[in-house]
């Protein structure tokens, strides 16, 4: 069997422990790449090597090499970062990267177009703000996500702490991190034992998000674990444990889907749930599909084994059965934008940040007004899921003078001025860096939303908070599949349409009509709109619609 | 040994003699005495008298007619010692007798780098040369202004010593051989004392060569700027087709520059020189366009130009360098008259030399340039130098004449020998020829590149070929020094010392060594680490710079700087 492993688990388990040989890629002077299986130990380490793909040919003509630069994602449990950590984000990417801070879909942030020379300065900056990029891509536990408006739950401030408390179980034991960037000492000769991930560590990349039912702004079932903390009483009573949740998908593989998480069942307390979700990592880890990477993540073991199997080896090894799910019902999937206070008195403002892009430009200066915020210690940041911000924990004596910040810096009045679709919207980054994009992604959606506002006027349906999503590839970063109106890259210019999902997010989206182009997508939104304006029932959201016009 | 009378006779006609008659009464008993002893002396007889040929070369010129002398005059019975002006001793030269210096003209008017000593050394004025007899052999190119100027300075200084001339200056262009191997016959024949003892009259037949250089009418293949957004630097790689061109890698092309039509239609504007009319300048016949856009230097003149220009204008001017436009902006010239007068004193375009970047082995029909656009502030303005603006402006396709300018000093050694190249910034140029090269002709011998610029990014020139070499093994290590890509700068010598130890053995092993780039301060702070490396490993600090004037001495660390 061991012949028939993909060339990346031979990689994992050469690789000393995630070492592999970065240090040497490093060191070479002739390249800014480091060498190909390098390439995939560096994820583990929170890092993308991209080249900027606009300029691949003008530099070859040049007889220069692309132009490769490394994308450094942190590790922010919940999306939380601090007032210091803040103004230390905002130098690190000034000084190192592009400048452009981006908020992700998983409520952390990113950096691109850092220059091997300056990743190892970049790291160490980011470590002495106590920040760090461990476990942040690659095939393990990722960037755990968790409601985070503070005002969203008196239970926030308990449920938020699992973040945190699920991301260090999850940690892998390996040094190499601070080894290699850090220059700590290397004390032993033999590699960490690892309990957990072992020299195989996952087949795939691993997701885990809490949401706090009613709002699912984590979009929780397109997590492979998604826990649904069940409020009984006023008090937190334990999680619904969902698995095998998974948006990305291959074109042209039938083997490959989309799937939203099953729910399994429930678990009461702190260790309960901890343990639960260490061994639902284990049966992953050791039935996992290690010979095709396309079907290796846990919604394949999952379909694979059969959910009753699944749970079945899962209570094996926790040594306890889940108790049955709890009902829970969610009626939203979205960001509170604006002030919201929560019950300790402390004030909440949730800004608009377009493709979750932190730069000074036409539209604000998002980027100096929070780094003033971050300056006066007047609250600290959490990222949403949509690639929002909130400035949080505001202290009433504090709110006007934030107040006066996000007025200064036009953020409060770009958040007001911005319709509701544009909020609503997301899309991945695509072209120019990522190297699996076929589509553009967040350079054309801005635009697109635009045409789809006149459209929405056109009915006076411009109040409707219909979810939009595009993705410039089928691995939907963006989540699109879970969209009610959804665009998944397939060519340049050229979309395949998908219409159906929930507002909530239950619900998948389905292709629609394959590779359209603008022209087509907006006569095909026209139809649609005109449809829904006149023949929806009273409350009836557009994806609903849809999905009874098409595919009930 | 001489009877009284024989020797006070003797004393007497020697101290009425001129040195001249001196020399010919020696050459003249030699003879006798060369005669009367023929059977039992060689066939060549041996004249005492003592000649030194020290030679100050750029390319290898020089040195190579100092050899051709030496061999030239053994065969006549003079012994004659060759030595560099850069190992020339120069206390030496208060006891040398016959002292031919063969020295070659650079830029404006400046010696070799390796007579830059000497030619100090006799500008200083504090000592008498009188015992010594010498004559000045001066190369240059006549279509720079100030041709042979650094072998005219030597002969008026050596006079002002007090030393006596054997034979007026003897100025040579670049088809030299010719006229070199007439005044070095002369010199023997005063040397000898008007008879060749050997071969009189019978002087080896001198090979005539094609006269002149050789000018090729190329067309550009290739023009683009090897750097990136975001550099200071603007680096032109330029290919050009040229039919049956010939060179060597080591080589460079001479280009003569044209100056921009913008510039020619504002002076005859402001001027109001009529566009067609003709000039004589230095007995040809140009018409005005012509003569200011392809002949004369009218950027950045130099202030002895300028001068002139002020005493034609009849206005005090700041001597400076200048542009021509700005002068007649300025202090306007009002007749034709004398617009005429002023065209006539200004200077040709020089032509500007750039290392050749290709091998013909690995290119065939092709020469590669590489050249740094150069600009600088004149009065707060930004202006490109001439020549690398004109180039930096050619399109594909469009024509360009040039000269090939061969360096005999600047050669790859025999194919299994280790070469190490230290270029920064354009001085990678030659030794992208030398690497196209070896790779073509499969030389054995290892290659090793130092390369610095900037930024890793923007300014990696030729970066993907030197990957490529990298990974076929044409270049065996390559170390890179970006300058401004971290906190501290770092230079191609930081690399040097970083990697002293292989270097040594390098070294040891019998690698030569080539220095390619600026003159200053990178060829300066190159030999200075690489004396520190030579002491680091076992050199005392008077031993290292032995080593390496020695190694320079048989050409085994060999530069091409500017």
């Amino acid at each position: 069997m061991a012949d028939q492993l993909t060339h990346i688990e031979k990689v994992k388990l050469a690789s000393n422990g995630l070492r592999g040989t970065i240090e040497e890629s490093l060191k070479d002077e002739l390249t800014g790449a480091i060498r190909e299986d390098d390439q995939a130990l560096l994820k583990f380490h929170g890092m993308y090597q991209q080249d900027d793909r606009d300029r691949r040919e003008e530099r070859a003509d040049k007889k220069l090499e692309r132009l490769y630069s490394f994308m450094i994602r942190l590790r922010l449990p919940g999306g939380l970062i601090k007032a210091e950590q803040w103004v230390a984000a905002n130098e690190i990417a000034d000084q190192y990267s592009t400048g452009v801070i981006k908020i992700t879909s998983r409520q952390t942030i990113q950096l691109h177009g850092l220059y091997k020379s300056k990743i190892k300065p970049t790291i160490k900056a980011f470590d002495t703000a106590s920040l760090d990029s461990i476990a942040t891509c690659g095939d393990i536990n990722r960037n755990v996500l968790c409601s985070a408006n503070p005002a969203q739950s008196p239970l926030q401030k308990e449920v938020f702490a699992y973040a945190d408390k699920i991301s260090s179980l999850l940690m892998p034991k390996t040094r190499a991190y601070y080894e290699i960037w850090l220059d700590e000492e290397k004390l032993f000769e033999k590699t960490e034992e690892d309990p957990l991930y072992k020299d195989r560590y996952l087949p795939r990349k691993f997701k885990i998000g809490i949401a706090v039912p009613p709002n699912n702004d984590t979009d929780v079932f397109t997590n492979d674990i998604g826990l649904i903390a069940i409020v009984e009483n006023g008090k937190l009573a334990g999680f619904n444990i969902a698995v095998g949740g998974g948006l990305s998908t291959t074109h042209g593989n039938e083997q490959t889907y989309a799937r939203v998480g099953t729910v399994i069942g429930f678990t009461p307390t702190e260790e309960t749930t901890l343990k639960a979700v260490y061994e639902i990592l284990t049966v992953q880890r050791d039935f996992g599909d290690r010979t095709d990477r396309k079907i290796a993540r846990l919604k394949y073991t999952v379909d694979r084994m059969g959910v009753e199997n699944f749970k079945a080896e899962l209570e094996a090894r926790t040594g306890f059965k889940l108790q049955p799910a709890k009902p829970f019902t969610f009626s939203a999937r979205k960001d509170y934008f604006g002030w919201t206070q929560s019950d300790d008195n402390s004030w909440h403002y949730t800004a608009f940040v377009e493709n979750g892009r932190i730069t000074d430009g036409e539209n604000n200066s998002i980027k100096s007004g929070l780094l003033e915020i971050a300056k006066g210690d007047f609250g600290e940041f959490y990222f949403t899921a949509s690639q929002n911000i909130i400035i949080g924990n505001v202290s009433p004596e504090n709110k006007e003078a934030v107040d006066n910040i996000l007025s200064k810096h036009r953020i409060s009045d770009y958040t007001d001025a911005t319709s509701n679709v544009r909020k609503n919207s997301m899309a991945c980054v695509a072209l120019p860096t990522c190297p699996l994009a076929l589509a553009e992604g967040q350079r054309y959606m801005p635009s697109l939303i635009s045409k789809i506002e006149t459209l929405l006027e056109r009915y006076a349906l411009e109040k409707e908070d219909i979810i939009i999503r595009l993705t410039g590839c089928p691995n939907g970063c963006a989540r699109s599949h879970i969209s009610e109106i959804g665009f998944v890259g397939t060519a340049p210019g050229r979309y395949n349409f998908h219409l159906g999902g929930d507002y909530e997010g239950y619900r998948l989206n389905r292709v629609y009509k394959e590779n359209l182009d603008e022209e087509e997508i907006l006569g095909e939104l026209d139809g649609w709109f005109k449809k829904f304006k006149e023949e929806k029932t009273p409350d009836e959201r557009f994806g609903d619609f849809t999905f009874r016009q098409l595919f009930n | 040994m001489l009877a009284e009378n024989k020797l006070v006779t003797l004393q007497q006609l020697i101290e009425s003699a001129t040195n001249e008659e001196l020399i010919w009464m020696n050459g003249y008993l030699n003879g006798i005495v060369g005669k009367n002893f023929e059977n039992s002396a060689p066939a060549v007889p041996k004249i005492s008298t003592k000649v030194t040929i020290a030679y100050g070369t750029e390319t290898g010129n020089s040195k190579k007619l100092a050899l051709d002398f030496a061999a030239r005059a053994r065969k006549q019975g003079v012994i004659a010692k060759v030595q560099a002006l850069d190992q020339y001793k120069l206390n030496d030269l208060q006891k040398e007798e016959i002292f031919l210096t063969i020295l070659s003209t650079h830029g404006d008017g400046e010696p070799p780098i390796a007579a830059k000593k000497f030619y100090d050394h006799v500008h200083q004025n504090g000592f008498k040369l009188s015992k010594l007899k010498f004559a000045v052999l001066a190369l240059g190119d006549s279509s720079y202004p100030l041709f042979c100027k650094a072998g005219e300075d030597v002969d008026a200084q050596l006079k002002n010593l007090g030393a006596d001339c054997l034979l007026p200056i003897q100025k040579c262009d670049v088809d030299y051989e010719e006229e070199a191997m007439a005044w070095f016959d002369e010199i023997v024949k005063s040397v000898t004392g008007g008879k060749s003892l050997a071969l009189t009259g019978k002087a080896a037949p001198i090979k005539k060569k094609a006269t002149g250089k050789k000018y090729y009418e190329g067309r550009i293949i290739t023009h683009l700027n090897l750097n990136d957004y975001g550099s200071l630097k603007e680096t032109y790689h330029i290919e050009i087709e040229a039919e049956e061109i010939e060179y060597q890698p080591g080589d460079s092309i001479g280009i003569v520059s044209e100056n921009h039509s913008d510039m020619i239609n504002a002076i005859l504007e402001i001027t109001s020189a009529a566009d067609a009319s003709y000039i004589d300048y230095r007995g040809e016949m140009f018409s005005v366009r012509e003569l200011l856009t392809q002949k004369l230097n009218i950027v950045y003149m130099p202030d002895r130009v300028v001068k002139q220009y002020a005493q034609i204008a009849g206005h005090e001017i700041l001597p400076d360098r200048q542009d021509l436009l700005d002068l007649l902006t300025d202090y306007p010239i009002n007749s034709v008259d004398r617009f005429t007068e002023m065209v006539k004193v200004l200077e040709p375009i020089t032509p500007r030399l750039y290392s050749i970047s290709s091998s013909l082995e690995a290119t065939p029909g092709e020469v590669h340039i590489t050249v740094a656009k150069n600009s600088f502030y004149l009065k707060g303005e930004q202006r490109l130098g001439l020549a690398s603006g004109y180039l930096s402006l050619f399109k594909t396709g469009e024509s360009i004449k040039f000269y090939v300018h061969p360096n005999h000093q600047f050669r790859l050694p025999a194919d299994d020998k280790d070469v190490i190249m230290i270029g920064p910034g354009t001085g990678i140029a030659p030794f992208r020829a030398f690497l196209a090269e070896r790779e073509s002709t499969g030389a054995t011998g290892r290659n090793w590149l130092f390369f610095g610029e900037q930024h890793f990014t923007s300014d990696f020139l030729y970066q993907t070929e030197i990957q490529s070499w990298s990974e076929t093994g044409v270049l065996s290590k390559v170390a890179t020094a970006f300058s401004r890509d971290q906190a501290f700068k770092v230079y191609v010598q930081d690399k040097m010392w970083e990697h002293r130890k292989e270097l040594s053995v390098w070294i040891a092993n019998g690698a030569y060594i080539y220095l390619c780039g600026s003159r200053d301060p990178m060829s300066y702070d190159v030999e200075k680490m690489f004396i520190k490396i030579l002491e680091e490993f076992g050199e005392g600090s008077s031993e290292a710079e032995k080593v390496l004037a020695e190694m320079k001495e048989r050409g085994r660390f060999i530069t091409d700087v500017y």
